[in-house]
């Protein structure tokens, strides 16, 4: 049992520490409150050019061969500064994962190095539907091949970095007639396919930075080469790709809460109420100790996951034990940092209120935490009977 | 042209320190280490001027500490460090400044650098001497406090910095040593990519016992914290009176009133 970080991990996380403090950090309240969208991409070309955009990605590609763990912490340090930036490089970095674990060598080459270089701001993952949130089963966009094409025609909805992604890995259903998720594929769509509309971009309550926004594909035709990995094994791909997503996810989660919780605690050993420092009571004490026991647990939680990912080992159960316990902990301790402030915590003069509308989101996006237990009940009771 | 980079690995500065058991030196037990940051000056200058000579120079990176030490000798190699050297040393903390640029002066003495950079001082200790000793025990130019680097047809011109925020300008012909001070540069962050291809980079390990057996010039005898300070002075009463006490203080113990 050895739970350090190997040298190259420890550097990178400062790497991204430093980065996140002196870069992020002082720009992530006005994306918040104004946004600056020319800035927020400045950034993200930063860490691309740093080797943020494809930790797990083989360096043939672009990537930085630097693993899951790796991959883990930075994520917790960009989160710490700046949320919606985490999101955005999260989700490449899942974009970049797919296309590697799927995709042509052709896609693999035309790609994944310009999600990686920067040249793309974004890759997107286009899974959710109006009708198909946590049943993505459900989908109804649909691909007809037509000769030499696929026309799509659907819409989905809140999709990460839709206005600024180079591609989009798309999921349609090709075969109506099979069963339930057997019958969908995976495409890849670029930016600026005719038929390809960008939505409306929804008013979020954080994460203000990171557009999200509907596709709609009206009679979008794309090449019969743009289909990725087989024909209507698309379910199982993106299943499988979630699990990833949801390290990242959970790994974002911990930076806010951490983020919060230094805060408050900081502030908790200078703000004086009854003479004291309110850090002197017991009622404060206890959040302290909670929020930060939690963030540990989640911290192992989700390492233990990384490393069983980069080991190559099954990692779903403790992908969704992870992303379920972290994001759930994050809230708790972005709840205490709030509460912890009192009233100065509600406004915009303190940090915390945006960690406790970032963090919200969290418990919801990539497989909510009602989905995380499905996940890992059923893993759990699969092995019994 | 060949170059080697002094560096040392110091605690995170946002630590909390404390004296170790025999009191010569703080705990490190429960510390995170990074590259000192003087150092990190030293090593972006040797990396940019192995850039702007078109990659020529090999660049040594040069490093005495424990294990723990190879993370801060990797971030020098990811930045842009060729190969390097660790003298592995647990008790490096016991040896004084002298002993320190005996070990590096004894290893560089066969190795015909051209240039040396270390920073201008630790960010622990502090001594700000072991660079002009090595330079002093090589018989080599030195500059110190560097805050401006430039180098054409083998001579430096180093910009200093000297006390009142005077500066100085040196010129000093090839070989030479050069201390770093912050202002230089602004250092790189090392790509991920570049993390990951240091590992395949070369670090030999050397022992003290191979480089010097010089005895301590200076020995530690005590490591403490400052005293606390009192709790200050808190004037009470009417307003009338404490501006009158106040006065009085200031008058007293201070110039501002004169």
């Amino acid at each position: 049992m050895f739970l350090e970080l190997t040298e190259e991990q420890k550097l990178i996380q400062e790497t991204a520490r430093n980065f996140a403090r002196s870069v992020l950090e002082p720009l992530a309240p006005k994306l918040d409150r104004e946004g600056d969208h020319p800035a927020f991409l400045a950034n993200l070309k930063k860490l691309a050019e740093l080797g943020f955009m494809g930790l797990n990605v083989q360096g043939e590609y672009g990537g930085s061969e630097a693993g899951v763990v790796a991959f883990s912490v930075a994520m917790t340090e960009i989160a710490r500064a700046c949320a919606s930036t985490a999101v955005t490089v999260s989700v490449n970095n899942m974009v970049c994962e797919v296309i590697q674990a799927i995709g042509s060598q052709e896609q693999k080459e035309k790609y994944i190095p310009r999600i990686c270089s920067g040249a793309y701001a974004a890759g997107s993952f286009a899974l959710t539907e109006t009708g198909a949130g946590s049943d993505p089963a459900g989908m109804t966009t649909t691909a007809v091949l037509d000769g030499d094409s696929w026309v799509l025609n659907g819409s989905k909805i809140f999709i990460t970095s839709a206005p600024y992604a180079g591609v989009f890995v798309v999921w349609a259903v090709t075969d109506k007639e099979a069963p339930k998720g057997k019958g969908i594929s995976c495409f890849l769509v670029e930016q600026g396919t005719p038929g390809l509309v960008i939505g409306k971009q929804e008013e979020k309550t954080g994460q203000h930075a990171s557009a999200t926004n509907e596709l709609v594909f009206d009679n979008c035709r794309i090449p019969k080469d743009a289909l990725m990995g087989k024909l209507n094994d698309g379910f199982r791909i993106a299943v499988a790709e979630l699990g990833g997503g949801r390290i990242g996810i959970g790994s974002l989660a911990l930076g806010i809460g951490l983020a919060a919780m230094d805060y408050a605690t900081r502030y908790s050993t200078e703000r004086v109420q009854f003479g004291q420092k309110i850090s002197s009571f017991q009622a404060t004490q206890w959040k302290i100790a909670d929020s930060y026991t939690e963030l540990e647990a989640a911290r192992l939680l989700l390492m233990n996951a990384a490393f069983r990912k980069e080991s190559g080992r099954p990692f779903a159960k403790e992908a969704s034990m992870a992303k379920l316990f972290a994001t759930e902990a994050a809230n708790r301790a972005c709840y205490n940092a709030v509460q912890m402030l009192g009233g100065y915590g509600y406004t915009a003069d303190f940090p915390v209120e945006r960690y406790a509308r970032d963090v919200r989101i969290t418990s919801i996006y990539e497989g909510t935490s009602e989905i995380q237990r499905v996940i890992i009940a059923r893993e759990i009771l699969k092995n019994i009977g | 042209m060949k170059i080697l980079v002094c560096i040392k690995q110091v605690p995170d500065m946002e630590s909390r320190f404390r004296p170790n058991g025999d009191k010569t030196w703080y705990d490190e037990s429960d510390l995170a280490f990074r590259m000192n940051e003087y150092d990190e000056y030293a090593v972006e200058q040797a990396v940019q001027l192995k850039e702007q000579l078109g990659g020529e120079p090999e660049i040594t990176v040069l490093s005495i500490g424990p294990e723990r030490t190879v993370e801060a000798i990797k971030k020098a190699l990811a930045m842009g460090g060729d190969r390097a050297v660790h003298i592995r040393d647990d008790r490096y903390y016991q040896k004084d400044p002298w002993q320190i640029a005996s070990m590096i002066a004894s290893y560089a003495k066969g190795e015909g650098f051209d240039l040396i950079f270390t920073g201008m001082q630790s960010q622990d200790r502090g001594s700000a001497q072991v660079g002009v000793i090595v330079a002093e025990l090589l018989g080599i130019a030195c500059a110190t406090t560097l805050v401006g680097f430039s180098y054409d047809g083998g001579t430096i011109t180093a910009k200093r910095e000297l006390e009142g925020g005077i500066k100085g300008v040196a010129k000093l012909k090839l070989p030479a040593l050069v201390t770093c001070q912050l202002g230089l540069n602004t250092p790189r962050y090392p790509t991920l990519p570049n993390i990951m291809k240091a590992k395949k980079k070369e670090i030999a390990s050397l022992t003290p016992a191979e480089l010097s057996g010089e005895a301590e010039l200076t020995a530690t005898a005590a490591i403490y914290p400052p005293a606390k300070k009192g709790g200050g002075l808190v004037l009470e009463g009417e307003i009338g009176i404490q501006v009158d006490r106040l006065m009085g203080i200031l008058k007293e113990k201070t110039a501002v009133l004169r």
